[in-house]
């Protein structure tokens, strides 16, 4: 099934905590794995990885593989980085890293570490944290309650399409634009005939995950010249499937439904703040009294949510 | 007769299901309070209960109801009387996607719009919307009547079986196969005779009657030579 969420606040705040109460409400609609994306307080330089490798034996060795890369590439780490570990065979990691010479030559190197280690996202304000298992789990590890920022997406996966691994959990990171995250609820019919297009036009995809392609396919149309807005508009018609996904940026979120209507979205928008999910119980853990709530439930719709200059555009 | 309470909250869903069904037994009315849009409040219930729901549901309201007058104060989530072989559900606000979905028999009444597919693969029964119902509305429904006030969303009626969809107001637009009909007087009448219990016949409606324009076998025929026909 999969279940999305999203949260706009006024300014910085436990948007954290609100996700994580927007993902645990739906919980039942994806156990396998969770994932969040919490735009903090935006850096000026430098930015923030959050990454994963998976293998604890060979962590060392590839930690320091990836850092020489980063120098390759005219970066650095500025801070000790922090591991976070358990029981599993996989690790997740988080990084300050000063400005690479060139974003996307230095992902594109980065990314011939994948299979060892892998960047999750790299972002200004953006974290990306995932892993498998449910809300409550995902969040006590990685200490998601405690994260304040703006605005975040958030994602409870029901693996349909492909295998229950740690990178292949929402949400995705559009590489190599920093900052842009994706979550999805749905499924890409037409996913292999876009994924050969797109790997013979040179981009790579590190998952089996049918909702990658949303990301790198957005990262085409981003490269294209389009807007987001433009994107989500050219997505409704260009990706086959029945889908709704969730889009977010700095300036804030967009989402995009698919010709079917097949899968949902409520919206509670009060006073400049904002809570949208798959259920509408879920945005009821955000705000418990009863107050209006927009139905996303037609065809082919899509819009934005800015932070901050709130405006929808649909 | 005064009503027994009970409180959802935050409390597991089959804990309180065991509560309202203790409390249908009593034969007093049941209010439910503080719902807070949750799933599968409402489901099995027998016949003669009166039960109220205050607020807002969420999905399966009301699903495979034998008998039980329901009432929703605000708005219900998917699937609202999924399967109800009888019964009447009124919805104060809006219905989520799939409101009588499967029903086999009884009423929905909802006083508000309501979401795609209304009616999807609908048996039986009435679906009675005030406001517009959405895209794909009467979605393969077999039999019973769809009956819309507020006009009707895209592909309107697309793979409809032997149900039929009234509108009153716009049609965005009709789905493949169908037909559209001016209804006779005595179909509107049999229409009427449904809306008069809710208070809702007007006669100054242009309706609108959908039906399939599809060649339909319906498998009540045991007439082994109508199988060869196809």
């Amino acid at each position: 099934m999969c279940g999305i969420a999203g949260r706009i606040l006024n300014a910085p705040g436990r948007v954290g905590q609100d996700l994580v109460e927007l993902m645990e409400a739906q919980k039942h609609r994806g156990a396998d794995s969770t994932g969040f994306a919490v735009y903090g307080v935006p850096r000026e330089t430098g930015f923030v990885l959050r990454g994963m490798g998976f293998d604890k034996a060979s962590m060392d060795a590839d930690l320091e593989n990836f850092a020489q890369v980063l120098r390759d590439h005219g970066s650095d780490l500025l801070a000790e980085p922090r591991i976070v570990t358990d029981s599993h065979r996989h690790y997740c990691f988080r990084m300050e890293i000063s400005d690479p010479d060139d974003m996307t030559a230095w992902v594109a190197d980065a990314d011939d570490l994948s299979g060892r280690i892998e960047i999750q996202s790299c972002g200004r304000s953006l974290e990306i944290i995932k892993d498998v298992g449910g809300a409550r789990a995902v969040a006590d590890k990685h200490g998601v309650r405690d994260m304040i920022g703006t605005h975040g997406l958030g994602h409870a996966r029901l693996a349909t399409e492909s295998s229950v691994l740690p990178n292949a959990s929402h949400p995705f990171w559009a590489r190599p634009f920093s900052d842009v995250a994706i979550v999805h609820n749905g499924q890409i019919t037409d996913y292999f005939t876009w994924r050969d297009r797109l790997t013979r036009a040179g981009y790579r995809f590190l998952t089996e995950n049918d909702s990658e392609l949303i990301a790198v396919w957005v990262s085409d149309q981003m490269k294209a010249g389009l807007t987001i807005e433009q994107a989500l508009k050219k997505s409704i018609t260009s990706i086959d499937g029945v889908f709704t996904y969730m889009i977010a940026r700095p300036e804030g979120i967009g989402f995009a439904k698919d010709r079917f209507a097949m899968k949902p979205l409520v919206v509670i928008d009060r006073n400049g703040e904002l809570a949208a999910a798959t259920e509408e119980q879920a945005v009821r853990r955000v705000y418990r009294d009863e107050g209006d709530v927009i139905n996303f439930d037609g065809p082919a719709m899509y819009g934005i949510w800015g932070v901050g200059n709130r405006r929808v555009a649909a | 007769m005064s009503a027994v309470v009970i409180d959802v909250g935050d409390r597991p869903i089959r804990e309180v299901h065991q509560d309202i069904m203790a409390a249908c037994e009593t034969g007093q009315p049941v209010r439910v309070v503080n719902a807070l849009s949750r799933h599968n409040l409402g489901i099995g219930l027998p016949p003669g209960v009166d039960i109220s729901f205050d607020g807002s549901v969420g999905y399966f309201c009301g699903g495979l109801n034998t008998g039980a007058r329901i009432r929703i104060e605000r708005n219900c989530g998917w699937a609202l009387g999924e399967g109800m072989a009888s019964g009447h559900i009124e919805v104060g606000g809006r219905a989520g996607m799939s409101c009588g979905a499967a029903m086999i028999g009884g009423t929905i009444h909802v006083k508000g719009d309501a979401g795609p597919r209304v009616g999807a693969a609908m048996k039986g029964g009435n679906i009675i919307v005030e406001g517009k119902i959405g895209y794909q509305s009467g979605f393969m429904a077999h039999s019973g009547k769809i009956i819309a006030l507020g006009g009707a969303g895209d592909s309107c009626a697309d793979a409809l079986w032997q149900g039929e969809v009234w509108v009153a107001g716009d049609v965005d637009s009709v789905g493949v196969d169908v037909q559209l009909l001016e209804p006779t007087a005595e179909q509107v009448a049999e229409v009427d005779a449904i809306l008069e219990p809710l208070g809702l016949v007007d006669s100054s409606r242009n309706w609108r009657r959908m039906i399939s324009g599809q060649r339909l076998w319906y498998f009540e025929s045991r007439d082994a030579t109508a199988w060869l026909m196809i």
